[in-house]
């Protein structure tokens, strides 16, 4: 009986000692006791590469740093890569590829709101952790859900309530002249901004929804001039951004401040080249979600460290977009531990709130929150120099909700 | 009073331009009878061309006009030649090619719009220096740049060109009594495969033009042609098959979208297009200066 009760009790014992021993991601999909890996995507190839190519050149580069220092828990980060050219269909193609096929423990990708949004029923459904590259992704964030973390650069509501509170903080505006698209990104811009025109007490004398596509800017623009504001707000894409600045300086309406919201002005450069016209830009702003100029010491360090990694391209200027995604990854793996599951890292993710050192205020995560940056920045630029405005603005989050 | 004739002259501008795209499909609809849905892609070739040859070969700006009219004429005619030609010889008595002309119409807007998307040099917006700059011209209240009264100018200028010529040219008349009557202008010995091929190639030379004059104001994009969805909207409204309809709907389409962006609402102007088409058509079919239908004589 003894004898049998050492050898049970010794079987029991093994089993015990098996069970601790086995990987604690045995059943964890993408991590192994050697490497995590995480399903980046971007669109690498069309008309869109721009947005796209450079930021996941540089969360790969945040996620070699990391390894070089060990990894996470003393696993690598690995990476498997798609490209979704912007479109939606195929980023849920590329998503389900990389979850179902290869296996990945989390993706990270998106840089084109409609496509990251698309893959949302599909990651939420498998309780994959989605979190966005550089994509806005409104639609993706509010309400929101629990696998799906995004906006690392901020949401159109962000960019609607901060140029509002710019332009009457630091402009002083009391009569505000707003142009926004008839589209969801105009939307969403359009009620942050009246909520915080509202809550500050100043009239906006005037509210044009354009078309995303429209050609000739005559008609708002003349109701605009015709109200008289003392600051024009547009959120307007870069092509009829480019028109309504030509529109206001043809029209005189150069003696008050034109702000446009980041949208507009991808490559600022190439914006003053399209317009034309150096009367346009005299009185001219734009904002930005980076906490520095694009060439600002701030900035400059991850250009540097871009350029370590791949000598042979030059980077864009979306390319720091892309780094503070993978840097809250690699945070909130870490805090979730060696015993890692994806629920464990989106309970980490939840917990975030941190200084990247790339965007203008703190990316923050919480319970009912999914949206990480709320901050914005604005420059002055007059065609060749740009000056970084005081002060960071900060949507608080209840405005236009 | 002020705002309605801004919007009225800002109207005639960009109406001149949708005369001109609107011409350029027109010419070709009534040799042919095929729609031409690679117009708009036309244009944007065109204007292209034209920035390529200001910006890289150094061509004085008024050249670039003639520069770029001379390469899409070859484009059209060209492909007149070996697209359409081909396509129309394998008709099969009894059916109707129409259809497969007009798919190869919009093959070409594809090929055009890919091959544009190939070059680097489209990947950013880009726009053409206007060709005049300068200080604005007031006409009382109004304000208008030197580069508006320059499109109206060779828009006008353009139209009353290509007037002359169908009128007092041989080639000009040799054209019409192709379009009107195919068979007896071959019985009478004009080369009709050849008129086709000259008819292709002036409307593409004539949507090259407008390119260029469109390219200052709109940005160039490889997506710009989808504004042959106007020049169509100027067409009907105009009477497809009239010339000087194509040019009378082209300004009243300008007018019309300031009008109802100025009255009605900004994210109107892009619906308003298709309710004025949708009325003329319920209206009155053949446009404002189309004639009666009649059958056509073959």
């Amino acid at each position: 009986m003894t004898k049998f009760r050492s050898l049970r009790g010794a079987l029991l014992g093994a089993a015990a000692l098996l069970g601790l021993a086995a990987p604690a991601s045995a059943a964890e999909p993408g991590v192994t006791d050697q490497e995590i890996l995480i399903g980046l995507f971007a669109p690498m190839s069309g008309q869109l590469a721009a947005f796209g190519f450079d930021p996941l050149q540089a969360a790969k580069m945040w996620y070699e740093e990391i390894n070089k220092k060990g990894g996470i828990h003393g696993r690598k980060i690995k990476v498997a890569i798609e490209d979704d050219k912007c479109s939606p269909t195929e980023a849920v193609a590329v998503v389900k590829k990389l979850v179902t096929v290869d296996k990945v423990f989390l993706v990270n990708g998106g840089s084109c709101t409609a496509a990251a949004v698309a893959t949302q029923e599909f990651v939420t459904r498998e309780k994959v952790p989605f979190v966005m590259l550089n994509a806005a992704g409104d639609g993706g964030v509010f309400p929101a859900t629990r696998y799906m973390f995004g906006a690392f650069g901020g949401t159109q509501r962000t960019v609607g309530a901060t140029i509002m509170e710019f332009a009457i903080k630091e402009l002083k505006g009391k009569k505000i002249a707003f142009i926004a698209h008839d589209d969801d990104f105009g939307n969403s811009n359009w009620s942050t901004a009246q909520a915080v025109a509202k809550r500050l007490g100043v009239e906006v004398v005037a509210i044009e929804r354009i078309p995303p596509r429209i050609t000739d800017v005559t008609a708002p623009m003349l109701k605009i001039r015709a109200a008289n504001p003392d600051v024009l707000i547009s959120t307007a894409y870069p092509a009829p951004a480019v028109l309504i600045a030509q529109k206001y300086a043809e029209y005189g309406m150069t003696k008050i401040p034109l702000v446009q919201a980041v949208q507009g002005v991808p490559i600022p450069a190439v914006y003053a080249k399209n317009v034309g016209n150096p009367a346009a830009l005299t009185n001219f702003y734009y904002g930005s979600p980076l906490n520095d100029l694009t060439d600002g010491p701030k900035q400059q360090k991850w250009i540097d460290l871009y350029k370590q990694y791949y000598p042979d391209r030059k980077p864009g200027a979306f390319m720091t977009y892309g780094l503070p995604s993978a840097m809250a990854i690699t945070m909130a793996l870490e805090k979730a531990g060696k015993d890692v599951t994806r629920e464990k890292f989106v309970d980490a993710m939840e917990t975030l709130d941190f200084d990247s050192g790339v965007i203008a205020g703190p990316t923050v995560f919480a319970k009912g929150r999914r949206d990480g940056s709320r901050a914005s920045v604005f420059i002055k630029f007059d065609g060749t120099k740009h000056t970084l405005m005081p002060g960071v603005y900060l949507w608080n989050g209840k405005d236009g909700m | 009073m002020t705002l309605i004739l801004q919007a009225l002259a800002s109207g005639v501008v960009t109406g001149c331009v949708y005369s001109l795209i609107a011409l350029s499909l027109v010419i070709v609809y009534k040799s042919t009878d095929v729609i031409n849905f690679a117009g708009g892609e036309i244009v944007m070739v065109g204007g292209y061309i034209g920035m390529f040859a200001l910006l890289f070969l150094g061509i004085p700006y008024v050249l670039i006009f003639v520069f770029s009219a001379l390469a899409t004429f070859a484009l059209g005619a060209a492909f007149d030649r070996v697209v359409l030609h081909k396509v129309l010889g394998r008709a099969v008595p009894g059916q109707s090619i129409l259809v497969a002309m007009v798919i190869a119409t919009v093959g070409l807007s594809y090929v055009l719009k890919g091959s544009a998307r190939l070059v680097p040099y489209t990947e950013e917006v880009r726009r053409l220096p206007p060709l005049f700059t300068g200080e604005p011209i007031f006409l009382g209240s109004v304000i208008l740049q030197p580069q508006d009264i320059a499109i109206v100018v060779i828009a006008v200028a353009v139209m009353l060109a290509l007037w002359c010529f169908f009128a007092f040219t041989l080639t000009g008349k040799a054209l019409r009594a192709t379009s009107q009557n195919p068979r007896a202008a071959a019985l009478v010995g004009i080369p009709v495969r050849t008129m086709r091929m000259t008819v292709w190639g002036i409307a593409s030379a004539l949507a090259a033009i407008a390119g260029i004059l469109l390219a200052p104001k709109l940005l160039m994009t490889p997506d710009m042609g989808v504004i042959v969805i106007l020049a169509f909207a100027a067409a009907i409204i105009g009477g497809f098959t009239s010339l000087p309809g194509c040019i009378v709907g082209g300004i009243v389409l300008g007018v019309i979208q300031n009008l109802v962006g100025l009255y009605v609402a900004s994210n109107a102007i892009s619906v308003a297009p298709f309710i004025v088409i949708m009325l003329i058509l319920a209206l009155r079919p053949q446009g404002l200066l189309g004639g009666r239908v009649v059958a056509k004589k073959v």
